[in-house]
């Protein structure tokens, strides 16, 4: 395996993070399973006891479950078509970043699914949508495309990782022996031979031309089990691409606080540069008003219209006594705030920048509660029972504990992935700028090559 | 230094945090299930094992009590059983209620009846059977025994004889019904003026009221009906004149079935597309199997791909190490 002088540095660089698990990351650890064991609780109670636990009746049957739901599986589609479309483009200052758009990718996909299981209230029956699909049905859609489209993520990862594993494989590791025959089994054999070379680009830009397609057709269906159902608030021809824009955007989000975390944290500071949160910004701030353009029809249309179920939906979101503050909330710091910060050169800054995307990414979780439950608190048929816990939703402290169980499986996972693989791809890596740690020329990176095998 | 105290502080406070949530009892943010019924026999041993253990005396219901004068000459007897414990409402099913009549000093059993799965239980007797006092007045008790785990109760109720006609009547397009209530507590008949009637239709779960009107000198009322209600399959529509919860003659009843309603079909019709249909629509499938194989297609080739990888691995040189 082959490595450039300026990748060996990154590699040699980030080699501790691998060989090492220290004591910080045993602290974070810990903690999260802490969470962890607190939301298993909160799942014996509800498993125990019945959905009676949560804040779930029959009225407003969707609460924080499907809201964290939304939100993670929107993240995976944005890792997806960031990582493919800096694929497909051949971005060379997107290299650094592909690997944690792609651990999103993943691992959000693994743990959003989880909260549907957790919403749904007969696990017994959950292996009926497989036997009984019925392909006239959003739901069946939604299974089945979310199925595909793990495949998709986790085969879109390896395929990225196979340089990484090659290099990790050769390289004399302080490890322990499993890992070391784990990197070997995961590295496929791969060489860099010529003939291994074409395999794995075919396969690459394959995936990557089938992630982006894919990612936007499944956060489409995922926004058609809202828009398929004729509800105030729901049933709306731009809910699809209001979707996708919106996972783009919370994904983005995520993105940046994830590269100053690592920056800070491994001290990554040469690899996620200021042009990366620029960069980065940039994209936040054009999606920002595209967001917040969809916003604006999908309300202003709805308002405009004052059919009955859909003025009541506008009046609850806009009440101050309501969600009124909530939506302020959600569109000032969700769309107006991100645009302020990136647009102003003085706060064009990484800090800055985080400040708003993680703001940013708040915002996005309680408009995607918006979305949701404001429209269930106002059914079309009168009700039958109307007390207050049936016509108005809070969530109760289970659904908050494995809300934050959901958000610390998710860290976890990104704390273990970072200790098995490096932050930053090595083998695809590129001297954008001047070399990190001592300088080089340009010349000398081409020529200085590291025969290994 | 500061860095460290810092950090000290941040454990401490995520440590306490957590300690918090572990250690809230889970009753201060959990909210009660206000719907429970009494509905098997474990949750009434349930019922009454935490009163035994808890409170060690008996659980106290009670007995809401109600009758329903109907225009056949008939009377119903309505009465529900209910208990409180730990501040919520249990209603008691397949419990005893026995409905008696109270004339003086004398009291008369008119039967018993056992209650319904919502702790219900209703007695229909026949308004002749039953005698008048000097007022023209009923006097009717509903009474629960009690058994090991609860206290007896009961409930009483008044009312005075009265009776609730309804008429239909139809002059070209337009519909109205004529009610009229009448006082025949002391043998002659006596219209009860300025009082508030309701007409209502009868749907598939409850009636809906459609109108209400206020009796005249003569006990009469004229309530228009729309013309334009879903009727059954041949357009049949049950009007119903209902008094409600009067203080003198309780609770009245008088309905009248008139052919005034739009047929609706009680058959189900083919759906041309529905969520139950047996197969999706053609295109749907097609278009489905077609983006189906697309992107498995392309994840086998991709897989084919990689396994081709191993088998093309070239020998590494003996000495091939990252240094």
């Amino acid at each position: 395996m082959e490595l450039n002088s300026y990748q060996q540095q990154a590699f040699n660089y980030q080699r501790p993070n691998i060989e090492k698990f220290g004591k910080k990351n045993w602290i974070w650890a810990i903690f999260f399973m802490l969470w962890i064991l607190v939301g298993l609780y909160a799942l014996y109670l509800q498993i125990a006891k019945g959905h009676v636990v949560t804040g779930m009746r029959d009225n407003v049957v969707w609460g924080l479950f499907i809201v964290n739901f939304i939100f993670f599986i929107g993240l995976s589609y944005a890792g997806a078509i960031i990582a493919g479309l800096l694929h497909l483009f051949k971005v060379s200052w997107g290299k650094p970043i592909v690997r944690l758009a792609q651990l999103m990718t993943v691992i959000s996909v693994i743990v959003g699914p989880v909260f549907i299981l957790l919403c749904v209230g007969r696990f017994d029956r959950l292996h009926h949508l497989f036997i009984y699909p019925r392909i006239q049905s959003p739901m069946t859609w939604d299974v089945l495309a979310i199925l595909t489209y793990f495949v998709g993520s986790v085969l879109f990862l390896y395929m990225a990782l196979i340089k990484d594993f090659a290099v990790y494989r050769d390289a004399k590791m302080n490890i322990p022996k499993w890992k070391q025959k784990l990197y070997k089994i995961l590295a496929s054999g791969y060489r860099g031979a010529a003939s291994q070379k074409r395999h794995l680009i075919i396969s690459q830009n394959l995936l990557a031309i089938i992630m982006v397609p894919l990612s936007i057709m499944v956060s489409s269906i995922l926004s058609w089990i809202f828009g398929m159902t004729l509800r105030p608030g729901w049933h709306s021809t731009i809910f699809g691409p209001y979707f996708v824009l919106g996972a783009l955007y919370s994904g983005c989000g995520v993105l940046i606080v994830a590269m100053w975390v690592y920056r800070k944290m491994y001290k990554l500071g040469d690899y996620f540069t200021e042009k990366h949160f620029t960069n980065l910004g940039y994209i936040m701030m054009v999606l920002a008003a595209g967001y917040g353009y969809f916003t604006f029809s999908e309300y202003f249309t709805d308002w405009f219209g004052s059919a009955k179920w859909d003025s009541e939906v506008i009046n609850k979101l806009f009440s101050r006594h309501e969600y009124g503050w909530w939506s302020l909330f959600a569109n000032v710091v969700g769309i107006l705030i991100p645009i302020l910060i990136v647009a102003i050169p003085k706060t064009r800054k990484p800090n800055w920048i985080t400040f708003a995307a993680f703001f940013m990414v708040l915002a996005l979780w309680v408009k995607r509660y918006l979305i949701i439950v404001p429209t269930l608190e106002t059914p079309a048929l009168p009700m039958q029972d109307t007390r207050m816990e049936y016509v108005k939703y809070t969530a109760t402290w289970p659904e908050w504990a494995l809300t934050f169980a959901g958000i610390a499986t998710f860290l976890l996972f990104f704390t273990v992935m970072s200790k098995f693989v490096t932050v930053v791809p090595v083998s695809g890596l590129e001297d954008t700028s001047h070399h990190p740690h001592h300088e080089h020329t340009t010349e000398e990176v081409k020529t200085e090559k590291v025969q290994i095998a | 230094m500061n860095l460290n105290y810092k950090k000290a502080t941040l454990h401490l406070l995520l440590t306490a945090s957590l300690l918090l949530v572990l250690l809230t009892p889970q009753h201060l943010f959990a909210q009660a299930d206000s719907t429970k019924v009494a509905d098997s026999a474990q949750n009434k041993e349930a019922v009454a094992a935490e009163a035994t253990e808890e409170e060690s005396s008996l659980i106290s219901p009670s007995v809401e009590f109600f009758t329903v004068q109907k225009a056949d000459n008939t009377i119903d007897l309505k009465a529900s059983v209910k208990a409180k414990v730990k501040g919520t409402f249990y209603k008691l099913y397949k419990v005893k209620i026995t409905f008696v009549q109270i004339n003086g000093d004398t009291e008369k059993e008119l039967g018993f009846v056992i209650t319904d799965n919502n702790g219900k239980a209703v007695l229909n007797i026949k308004a002749d059977s039953v005698k008048t006092d000097n007022e023209g007045k009923l006097h009717f008790k509903a009474v629960y025994a009690g058994n090991k785990q609860t206290d007896p109760a009961e409930e009483e109720v008044t009312i005075k004889r009265a009776r609730l006609e309804i008429t239909p009547v139809k002059e070209d397009s337009l519909l109205s019904v004529q009610v009229k209530l009448i006082d025949i507590g002391t043998g002659t008949e006596k219209p009860v003026a300025e009082t508030a009637l309701g007409i209502f239709v009868n749907r598939l779960f409850n009636p809906l009221k459609i109108g209400e009107g206020t009796t005249d000198e003569n006990g009469e009322a004229t309530v228009e009906i729309p013309g334009n209600l879903s009727g059954d399959a041949k357009g049949n529509i049950t009007l119903l004149a209902k008094l409600d919860e009067n203080e003198t003659y309780g609770n009245l009843e008088a309905s009248s079935v008139q052919k005034w309603g739009t047929p609706v079909s009680d058959k189900i019709e083919d759906q041309p597309r529905a969520l139950w249909s047996s197969h999706p629509p053609i295109w749907m499938l097609v278009t489905f199997i077609i983006l189906m194989v697309v992107v498995w297609g392309h994840y086998i080739v991709i897989v084919y791909e990689m396994l081709r990888l191993r088998k093309e691995e070239p020998h590494p040189l003996p000495n091939a190490t990252i240094s």
